[in-house]
């Protein structure tokens, strides 16, 4: 049994992150101080505006009495100061034990406040190692807001990852749009934006963790929704235009990724030579799904790449199926009591992981690098970017001087 | 012009002199009293500069008329030492100015007439430098030391310390410190904060260390060392973990000390701060620019520092000392000697560091270019309190450093890329021009990857909102309106490349 999460978060901590990153969707915590504090707190880092996060800050008396009056205290508070359209209630572990009437509150509160559209979701222990779910669970009570509108004759949407995608899908979305592609994107900063991906006729999910959302898509607004492959580095990024370009009939683009890939397999080479030099054996731990797409890059350059990976749905078995078949990333499925295992195991030169793992790679002086910085990682420009700065951004000459250091004076 | 004489550069700002050098390194020893034999002027400016820096002062003219200096001014300059010696100072120092130089008034006879103790005369000879000028004060108080003390056990004399050392005070607090620890006493600092007794005793110490060799002191030891035979050391500049571990042992090795115990207790100290998350998952991506004309020994020591130990790159490095300037080219990728205003505000711009190191003047120079992360860390300063806090030097140095490279910036990207606390998200879509798009996935490539998502989130919303208000498309144009108002300064030189390509692009 682990000994640690090496997660990223919390499901609760993902669906704040999402729904805060979306004008017009107010977030609202119904959970215990602890919870609400804590989740602020964890999402700061990533939200750009609305630091402040609207709890319920339940009480010792409303755990045993229900937090009922104190939700719709807050629906109240938030609705006169916001007026946003929507509020999602974020249901966090206590008021689920407590088996708190969200939903019946909702629809009291729907009533009341007209106008106003309410959704509830689960968090919490109920997606225990998939804190990704979270961000399904959101965009889902987003989608259930929304209106059928008509589909737009060859119109197509792209859904991406959770918040940190938003306004990071530009490498997909303009090479989509300078082919002649009408494309809307999810998510998007406004809900207004965001309700637009309904007019797509075919929906392109570029990531994991909208499965659910995806199924929402096909059943309710009947759209064709395709997981291709995440549109990483070279090859992926190709595969998956090319894709779209054949479901399109769109000529426009697969000329326009002759001419960007062209430009891009002269750069890949390079840093495949790189990469013989110096071989990377790369170790990725569960970041927000990226583990996944950060090892695909890598591993095009020609590491040795092994991968925790965060989430186990439909998407990642697609995904998970590519990287052993096209570049034989290994992923690990067994148990492990700490990263220290892992590392004994696969002597990684490099290691991608998240803070609470940073404890046991930075121990051992190996090159190692907080994966949940590094999330804007669509389209060729990207991956080579960070071929090229790897070293920069891996920095193994430092580590290596550490190591002669503590060598040098038998610290360790 | 001919190509072997020296370009004579323009000289905005003027670098001190060698009057300043010996005035300052002699008005910090503590119980000595410093006559400057010169016009009031001189003296003024001493003073204003001493106030601007925050330096205390104890300082007394001759003020000289323009009618003593054609009669010559000895006998002013004797009414003030007699009046001085009244207060019966350890010592008395007469600087002569560059007005009595000229009139070669003779201050050492007035100085023998009066016969005050532990009198000397320095002579700052025009047309040489600040350091040359320390070197010279320097000279003078060895003339006064005791070749006969007796010889301290475990004892050095750190050498250079002076009021106009950025920071002197806490890395002199820090480096001893670490001697301390390891059982060694500083005898005596030349000559900072030190008092006359203690400089007269200087040859008692075993072993002399230069603290600043890329400035001066080296040739201060070698005298010594000539003419009371205390070695030195000069080779290592105790900046950095590695290179104060090596500074430590190389002195213990002197003395014939076994400290591998505490050195393996430093390792483990420094190795459990730079694994701490944001050590290195911020150094490794930020950018330093380094100015110190005035202190090229930090110039070197920081470079070294920041690109070995820490991964901080260091795009620019200006100093004065052309072999300091050799040595650092292997740690930067631009080294600027005594450049122009004109030329160091260019290159700051050009290079667009995260962070800059330097003194009042860059700073006034970054800020006017919009960049806002500064380190004040050379002089001239004003208005800028220096006290043992916060050493550039040794271990706590080392800290230090990275404490505030990291805190000058990380914070105030995420501030800079964030939006307000209670601020709208989103107002809203807009159409984007395609070029403007890949502009702005251009852009995101030159951000550090920690602020990367949050910051081209920002610049994209305000984009679309300077779109939405103008009735617009998102043009290439909107998005530099919004990248230059809503991202830092430093990042300003990187994107004009990128939308001037964009332009282009657009307009094709």
């Amino acid at each position: 049994m682990p000994i640690k999460n090496y997660e990223h978060g919390c499901s609760t901590t993902q669906a704040l992150a999402t729904l805060g990153k979306v004008e017009g969707v107010i977030p609202l915590v119904h959970g215990p101080q602890t919870c609400v504090f804590e989740n602020q707190m964890s999402t700061l880092y990533c939200r750009p505006a609305k630091l402040i996060t609207a709890g319920t800050l339940l009480s010792k008396s409303e755990v045993i009495f229900g937090g009922d009056d104190s939700l719709k205290e807050q629906i109240r508070n938030v609705y006169e100061k916001h007026h946003p359209k929507v509020i999602v209630i974020i249901n966090t572990c206590i008021p689920q034990l407590n088996g708190d009437d969200v939903k019946g509150v909702s629809m009291e509160m729907e009533e009341e406040i007209p106008g106003l559209r309410i959704r509830s979701i689960n968090t919490g222990f109920v997606y225990t190692n998939a804190m990704l779910r979270g961000s399904d669970a959101s965009w889902l009570a987003i989608l259930q807001t929304l209106d059928k509108t008509e589909h737009e004759p060859g119109a197509i949407g792209i859904v991406g990852r959770s918040g940190q995608d938003a306004d990071n899908m530009g490498a997909i979305g303009t090479m989509l749009r300078k082919a002649g592609l009408n494309t809307y994107l999810f998510p998007e900063g406004h809900i207004d934006e965001m309700a637009k991906i309904t007019r797509a006729e075919h929906i392109y999910p570029i990531h994991l963790g909208s499965y659910e959302s995806c199924k929402y898509l096909e059943s309710e607004f009947e759209q064709d929704a395709e997981f291709i492959e995440i549109p990483v580095g070279i090859d992926g990024t190709t595969n998956f235009f090319r894709r779209v370009a054949d479901k399109e009939g769109c000529q426009a683009l697969h000329d326009l990724v002759d001419q960007e890939e062209k430009q891009a397999r002269v750069e890949l080479e390079k840093l495949r030579k790189k990469f013989a030099e110096d071989p990377v054996r790369m170790l990725l731990v569960s970041g927000p799904a990226n583990e996944m797409s950060m090892g695909k890059i890598v591993a095009e350059f020609g590491a040795e790449v092994f991968v925790v990976p965060s989430m186990k749905d439909k998407f990642y078995k697609q995904e998970r199926a590519i990287m052993e078949e096209r570049y034989g990333v290994t992923f690990i499925d067994e148990d492990f009591g700490s990263l220290d295992e892992l590392i004994d195991e696969i002597k990684p030169t490099v290691i991608a992981n998240e803070m609470q793992a940073e404890t046991e790679s930075s121990a051992r002086l190996i090159p190692s690098f907080c994966i949940f910085f590094y999330l804007a990682d669509y389209g060729y420009d990207y991956a080579l970017n960070f071929g090229k700065n790897f070293n920069n951004m891996t920095g193994p000459s430092v580590w290596k001087h550490w190591r002669e250091l503590n060598s040098r004076y038998a610290a360790v | 012009m001919n190509d072997s004489q020296p370009q004579f550069k323009l000289q905005e700002l003027h670098t001190p002199s060698s009057f300043e050098g010996v005035v300052w390194a002699l008005m910090g020893i503590e119980d000595a009293r410093t006559i400057i034999h010169s016009a009031p002027g001189y003296y003024f400016n001493m003073h204003n500069n001493a106030l601007m820096n925050d330096w205390p002062m104890e300082l007394y003219t001759s003020h000289l008329k323009f009618s003593s200096v054609m009669k010559g001014g000895e006998e002013q300059l004797a009414n003030v030492i007699d009046a001085i010696k009244e207060l019966r100072p350890a010592a008395l120092f007469v600087v002569t100015s560059p007005v009595t130089e000229t009139s070669q008034d003779d201050a050492e006879g007035v100085c023998d007439r009066i016969g005050y103790p532990n009198t000397r005369v320095v002579r700052p000879a025009i047309g040489e430098s600040c350091n040359q000028g320390k070197e010279a004060a320097f000279q003078a108080l060895i003339d006064l030391m005791d070749g006969d003390a007796e010889k301290r056990p475990r004892s050095v004399n750190l050498i250079g310390p002076a009021l106009c050392m950025f920071n002197w005070r806490a890395d002199v607090y820090e480096l001893k410190r670490m001697l301390s620890e390891i059982g060694i006493q500083v005898n005596a600092v030349l000559s900072a904060g030190a008092t006359f007794a203690e400089i007269q005793n200087a040859p008692a110490a075993e072993l002399n260390l230069c603290m600043y060799p890329f400035d001066y002191g080296v040739e201060t030891a070698e005298v010594m060392e000539e003419r009371f035979g205390v070695p030195y050391m000069a080779d290592i500049v105790p900046i950095g973990f590695d290179n104060s571990l090596r500074w430590l042992e190389q002195i213990a090795d002197h003395f014939d000390m076994d400290i591998k115990r505490y050195l393996a207790s430093c390792v483990q100290n420094a190795t459990h701060f730079i694994r701490s998350n944001l050590v290195f998952g911020t150094t490794f991506e930020l950018s330093t620019a380094l100015s110190f004309e005035n202190h090229n020994t930090y110039a070197l020591g920081i470079a070294e520092f920041f690109k070995k130990e820490v991964g901080i790159k260091v795009p620019l490095v200006s100093l004065s000392n052309p072999e300091a300037a050799e040595r650092v080219a292997a740690s930067c990728d631009e080294v600027l000697v005594s450049p122009t205003l004109d030329l160091k505000k260019e290159r700051f711009v050009e290079t667009g560091p995260n962070l800059i190191f330097g003194n009042f003047y860059d700073q006034k120079l970054a800020s006017e270019e919009g960049i806002q992360n500064f380190v004040v860390a050379d002089i001239p300063t004003a208005g800028y309190v220096a006290s043992e806090v916060g050493p550039f030097m040794g271990l706590m140095g080392a800290k230090h450093l990275v404490q505030t490279a990291v805190n000058n910036t990380v914070t105030k990207l995420l501030i800079d890329t964030k939006g307000d606390v209670a601020g709208e998200v989103s107002a809203g879509g807009a159409d984007w021009d395609v070029a403007a798009e890949q502009a702005l996935q251009q852009i995101s490539l030159a951000v550090p990857q920690f602020v990367r998502t949050f910051a081209v989130k920002k610049v994209y919303e305000a984009s679309q909102k300077i779109a939405r208000e103008r009735g617009t498309r998102v043009t290439v144009d909107i998005v530099r309106d919004a990248a230059e108002s809503f991202t830092p300064g430093r990042f300003h030189a990187k994107f004009a490349a990128i939308f001037d390509a964009a332009e282009l692009d657009s307009q094709q």
